[in-house]
């Protein structure tokens, strides 16, 4: 039998006895209800049994094990489930969850236990039952019935079940220590046990039995965890080690290379970048640094491509003015958030052109280079071969069908694409369907490299994380194909290759080497980090998002491979999930979110965006970020816990010690603190040591917080007023809280370096290597150290500060620069850019129902709205002349717009309601415009070339056929209305709103408009 | 729909007389049948009223140890998930996700045939699958299938109306049931 459970979960103690009781061997499985492997578990613990049957309940699985025992028997198991391990993990809670309502309801429960064992001596009777076991599984983790009083029945009867040979048997394979309801969150996909409502008892308060919450923490910590924080609890000075100028791997020590993927030069950096790459990477390395290990964090900017080259055309520059503007960008935007690069590059310089030629080389001669002719995608307007990033059309893949995927990726399934794939490929810059045209190119035979490559794979695709694992093999499993290496520009590397010489390569075989060319330019012994020597391990960790894995597992490594010269390829993958802004998608391309240089504009250090940033970093799932998120967890967590916990220790060490840290004379109190603190130490140093860093932040935080509730309990200004052995304590609470201050101030520099740089210098300390093999608290602070000067750390955001904040960043970038130039874009324009937006949106929202999709398309909408609103508004105040000539059209016009905003209007408050009665005044204001519309039609139709003269060249036909169509649905609505559901005609008066729109734009538009039209026309 | 009102159901269901159904002083649910016997705690009633019955459902409940394992363990996740969960949004939400995927390849929750399981999970939800808009009706469509299933036997209604499965939102054009 196997029984699936989770870490430290309590009930997986029951099966192990259960087992044991019923005389079957059974093997433990720790897993992890996220895992995919495991979706099909529903509750943790689940024992499944040799013939495959599993059962989660161990009520049931006591049940099947042994025989009956009677229905008094079943009724404990029962009880046990269903109110016990409820109340118990109530109990435990701690947060939000906590509940003081658990120890008065614990406290009946443990007084019926025994009530029941003062009349026999167990609880079914004479003989030990699988009730006993239930009971008792679930009292014996966490110390329930520690310090408890009044308990003798309870606690005889659990001293004999406990001195069972059978329990010390299961006790001696899974000790008690390790189990804590607080697993039980973990234990299903509902949050564990909380949503179960303790009842109620009508029993009589059963009085003080059980030892108060408060202290419940502090009673798991065991014997050994006391001794050893009270061994470690020691002060060593600590030898200034020498910082190297130049830091080089060791044969024989840990050598760690972290690099941070590439950012493309043209484009400021927002949030999720930041978090995910150049960040991360600067919080692990700063964690490597501190640990002692020799540490290198390589990053710069990727500068080749034809997207600065457009750039470049665009701002009048050459490629090299636009690289080096855009370069000392993305350099200032990361010194202001404080990324300590050893080195912080460019991809543009010789030595790359060097390597990246060398490696082609290498792979030419190992023979993994296959010439094709290729068939490009060639604009004829723009004339010139378009690169992938420049086509968009409708993806290719099944199921997908997103109209505006890239030529290289698809935004929205995240499959790669091949440009010529497309569906109905268009030129990004100037809109034209562009032309196949063949030409030579050079490729990379991946496929030739692939057994190798997943040799590889398979032996070091335990150090990433599970999101490139899952890309990695989805790649494999599709097959690798032979890959295009080279492309038709002139900004790039050149091909050393005969008849080539005018190509350049493409970033697969061009970016990747900038890791190796940036570690060159920092040292001329770049090979010591890049092919280390036999006896010299070098661990390479690739900080990236995860669409780029495919990049980092998959295509670098099989061109290094190729090369087989052994270099040093990637042991830890570290690839984030997506960060969303607010409810949206950050996108570089669409301008959505906050950018490097806006969080520097806001006026909120550095620090705290580092800070909140890696608490929100998508480990594991996306993370959104949001400006409440931001507040809230500035005010709450490093404002009134950390903040104030430093604080305050250290302005009683200044008023009442003289600034001069007293001698600790520890107490049972100050080793339990010790021994909390050593856990979430423990905790802390595993989270980093794996890159968790969100993680690492959650176990600092419990350290201040453990160190908050220490100076709560034992009030060290009341007893600075009592007597001289109350003053001794206060002395002591204060030198230890101080040390605990300057090991917190440790555990944050890499998160916050400025700020524990600060903290560092009120404590007048410095900062001391972290032991990862023996992560314990020592004294820091011997007795007798002078500090400096405290003074608060963090300071409040006010909410208002926030909302503002929240309301100047609520637009995309995009809108922000239209709003520049608004004075520029006709109100036509817009209208046009409206229409076509909202055909978009209402396509979208057809064809899916998933709201990442749209969402950003809608906000587009609404945005282009207000923009419209507002050019109309400065319309009305320009000059006439434009109204002058078409008195009729205008009116048209102006009524068209008057029914589609109302009917938006109309649309809004059915979204938001059902309420009839809200809506239906707006839908009557609604139908009366539609009728003033359709009579000024007529009217103006009566007049055709007085009523719109600038689009005789629109086609009469197509206005016919349209108007027709209109007329039709418009028919078809009335019927529908007519037979009444609002859910049936809503739908078509959807499409009949569209027709309208389209009629407008082509009655009501200058010839300007033939995008839109043909456009319109096309979708039919 | 509280512990007695379910308790009343199911013995309803079986055939079975449900004798005097309350709550005790630890408000958990007790049965004291015709018979004086008592008995505590929804599932070791539900286990004594299925050992009164002769009905088919009854039979099914025990037909093995194993099926009367895994009959048990659902109706404790009635009263521990489903009974409780149905009033938080978001246990609410996952357990909607869990029991439609059960569905999509199951008919009934333990075996191929209806049991003790079926009924407990069937009133504990109930209240929850009746809040729910068409919309999130069509989106547990496994779900939905079972839960009609189940409401359109007479010993399962028990009279209520039954609440409404059809999914075409223009029903004002054509009208049927995915189910």
């Amino acid at each position: 039998m196997i029984i699936y459970t989770n870490e430290g979960n309590p009930l997986g103690l029951q099966l192990l006895m259960l087992a044991k009781f019923a005389k079957r061997s059974v093997q433990v499985q720790l897993v992890n209800l996220n895992d995919a492997k495991f979706k099909d578990l529903l509750i943790l613990p689940t024992l499944e049994l040799d013939d495959g049957l599993r059962l989660f309940s161990p009520a049931a699985v006591a049940k099947y094990l042994l025989a009956d025992e009677g229905q008094l028997r079943d009724e404990w198991l029962e009880w046990a489930t269903t109110l016990l391990a409820p109340a118990l993990a109530h109990h435990m809670a701690v947060g939000h969850r906590a509940d003081p309502n658990a120890l008065p309801v614990l406290n009946a429960l443990v007084k019926k236990l025994d009530d029941c064992l003062k009349a026999s001596p167990y609880l079914a009777g004479d003989k030990l039952t699988a009730a006993d076991i239930a009971v008792w599984s679930l009292l014996a983790p966490d110390g329930t019935l520690k310090g408890a009083q009044n308990l003798d029945s309870l606690h005889g009867w659990y001293n004999r079940v406990k001195a069972l040979p059978e329990v010390q048997q299961v006790l001696a394979e899974q000790p008690l220590k390790d189990l804590s309801f607080n697993a039980l969150q973990q234990s299903n996909r509902y949050g564990g046990l909380h949503h179960v409502p303790l009842k109620r008892l009508s029993l009589a308060d059963s009085g003080k039995l059980l030892a108060e919450t408060a202290s419940t923490v502090a009673d798991t910590v065991t014997d050994e965890e006391l001794a050893a924080a009270g061994a470690a609890f020691t002060y060593t000075a600590h030898k200034d080690v020498p910082q190297q100028r130049t830091v080089l791997p060791k044969a024989g020590e840990r050598n760690v290379l972290i690099t941070s993927a590439l950012p493309y030069v043209n484009n400021v950096p927002h949030l999720g970048n930041i978090i995910g790459c150049v960040l991360s990477a600067d919080i692990f390395a700063r964690y490597s640094r501190c640990a002692g290990y020799n540490t290198l964090l390589i990053c710069g900017t990727d500068e080749y491509g034809t997207a600065t080259e457009n750039k470049a055309l665009a701002e009048n520059l050459t490629p090299r003015e636009i690289c080096d503007k855009y370069f000392e960008l993305h350099n200032s935007i990361y010194r202001w958030f404080g990324i300590g690069f050893d080195y912080f590059g460019r991809t543009t310089t010789q030595e790359q052109t060097d390597i990246v030629q060398e490696a082609f080389k290498d792979v030419h001669k190992a023979g993994y280079i296959i010439t094709e002719s290729v068939e490009q995608l060639l604009c004829q307007k723009c004339d010139r071969f378009l690169a992938d990033r420049f086509v968009e059309g409708t993806c290719p893949h099944p199921g997908c069908g997103y109209g505006d995927a890239r030529g290289d990726q698809c935004d929205k399934c995240g499959k790669l694409v091949t440009a010529t794939e497309l569906i109905r490929p268009r030129c990004k810059v100037c809109n034209t369907a562009p032309i196949l045209r063949s030409s030579d190119q050079l490729f990379i035979d991946l496929p030739k490299a692939e057994p190798r490559l997943r040799e590889w794979v398979d032996k070091s695709e335990n150090g990433w994380t599970h999101n490139a694992k899952v890309i990695t093999r989805a790649w494999l499993r599709e097959g690798l194909k032979p890959r295009c290496i080279t492309r038709d520009l002139k900004w790039g590397i050149p091909v050393p290759h005969s008849g080539f010489e005018k190509k350049v390569f493409y970033v697969w075989f061009d970016a990747p080497f900038g890791y190796v060319s940036m570690t060159k330019r920092y040292t001329k012994e770049y090979q010591q980090w890049w092919q280390p020597a036999k006896g010299t391990e070098v661990e390479l960790f690739q900080f990236m998002a995860k669409d780029n894995v495919p990049f980092h597992s998959v295509v670098w490594p099989s061109v290094l491979l190729a090369i087989n010269k052994g270099h040093t390829l990637v042991s830890h993958i570290m690839a984030t999930e997506y960060l969303n802004y607010e409810d949206g998608k950050f996108s570089k391309s669409r301008g959505i979110g906050v950018f490097g240089n806006d969080a520097q504009e806001t006026g909120i250090p550095a620090d705290v965006w580092r800070f909140y940033l890696a608490s929100a970093r998508p480990e594991g799932q996306d993370s959104s970020f949001s400006w409440n998120d931001l507040g809230a967890r500035n005010n709450s967590e490093l404002l009134n816990n950390l903040g104030n916990f430093v604080n305050r220790a250290l302005v009683f060490c200044e008023k009442n010690f003289n600034s001069t840290v007293p001698e600790v004379v520890a107490t049972e109190e100050e080793f339990i603190l010790l021994a909390l603190v050593n856990r979430e130490l423990r905790g802390y140093i595993n989270s980093l040591e794996k890159a968790k860093l969100r993680d690492g932040i959650r176990h600092l935080l419990a350290i201040s917080r453990h160190g908050n509730g220490y100076m709560q309990t034992q009030q060290p200004w009341v007893l600075l007023k009592g007597s001289d052995e109350q003053k001794q304590r206060a002395a002591t609470i204060i030198a230890l809280c101080a040390n605990i201050a300057c090991l917190l101030a440790n555990l944050l520099f890499p998160y916050m370096p400025a700020t524990a740089r600060t903290l560092f210098a009120q404590l007048n300390a410095k900062q001391t290597p972290l032991n990862a093999e023996k992560p314990l608290a020592t004294v820091l602070l011997p007795a007798g150290h002078k500090i400096g000067k405290p003074a608060p750390l963090f300071a409040k955001l006010e909410q208002s500060f926030i909302d503002e904040l929240k309301e100047k960043y609520g637009g995309t970038q995009a809108s922000k620069a239209a709003a520049d130039v608004q004075s520029q874009s006709s109100a036509a324009d817009l209208e046009q850019a409206v229409q076509a937006q909202a055909e978009k949106v209402r396509e979208l929202k057809a064809s899916t129902k998933d709201k990442a999709v749209w969402q950003p398309e809608v906000s587009k909408l609404l945005d282009l709205k207000k923009q419209l609103e507002e050019a109309k508004k400065s319309a009305v105040s320009a000059p006439a002349s434009v109204a002058a000539p078409s008195n009729g059209a205008q009116s048209v016009q102006a009524l068209e717009k008057a029914v589609q905003a109302q009917g938006e209007k109309v649309r809004n408050l059915k979204g938001s309601t059902k309420d009839k009665s809200v809506w239906q005044p707006e839908v009557n204001v609604l139908l009366d415009l539609k009728k003033q519309l359709e009579a000024a039609q007529k009217a103006a139709k009566a007049a055709p070339a007085a009523a719109a003269p600038p689009v005789a060249s629109v086609d009469a036909g197509k206005v016919k056929a349209l108007e027709d169509k209109l007329n039709q649905q418009a028919e078809k609505v009335r019927t529908l209305k007519a037979a009444g559901d609002v859910a049936v005609w809503k739908p078509e008066l959807d499409i009949l709103l569209g027709l309208k729109n389209e009629l407008a734009a082509l009655t009501g538009a200058p010839p300007a408009g033939g995008q839109a039209k043909s456009k319109g026309k096309k979708k039919k | 729909m509280c512990d007695v009102a379910k308790v009343q159901k199911i013995a309803h269901c079986l055939g079975v007389a449900p004798g005097k159904v309350q709550l005790n002083e630890e408000q958990v649910v007790t049965r004291t049948s015709a018979k004086q016997e008592a008995v505590a705690g929804f599932a070791t009633i539900l286990e004594s009223l299925a050992n009164e019955s002769k009905s088919e459902t009854a039979q099914n409940s025990k037909a093995t140890r194993e099926v009367e394992a895994q009959v048990y363990q659902w109706i404790e996740f009635s009263v521990l998930y489903v009974a409780p969960g149905s009033k938080d949004r978001n246990v609410a939400k996952q357990l909607l996700a869990d029991l439609n995927k059960l569905f999509a390849t199951k008919s009934y929750i333990v075996g191929h045939f209806i049991t003790l399981a079926d009924l407990a999970v069937y009133y504990a939800i109930y209240d929850l699958v009746k809040s729910l808009s068409p919309v999130d009706k069509e989106a547990y469509l496994n779900l939905s299938r079972w839960f009609d299933h189940l409401q359109n036997r007479d010993d399962v209604h028990q009279g209520e109306p039954l609440l409404n499965f059809t999914t075409i939102y223009l029903h004002g054009w054509a009208t049927g049931t995915h189910i």
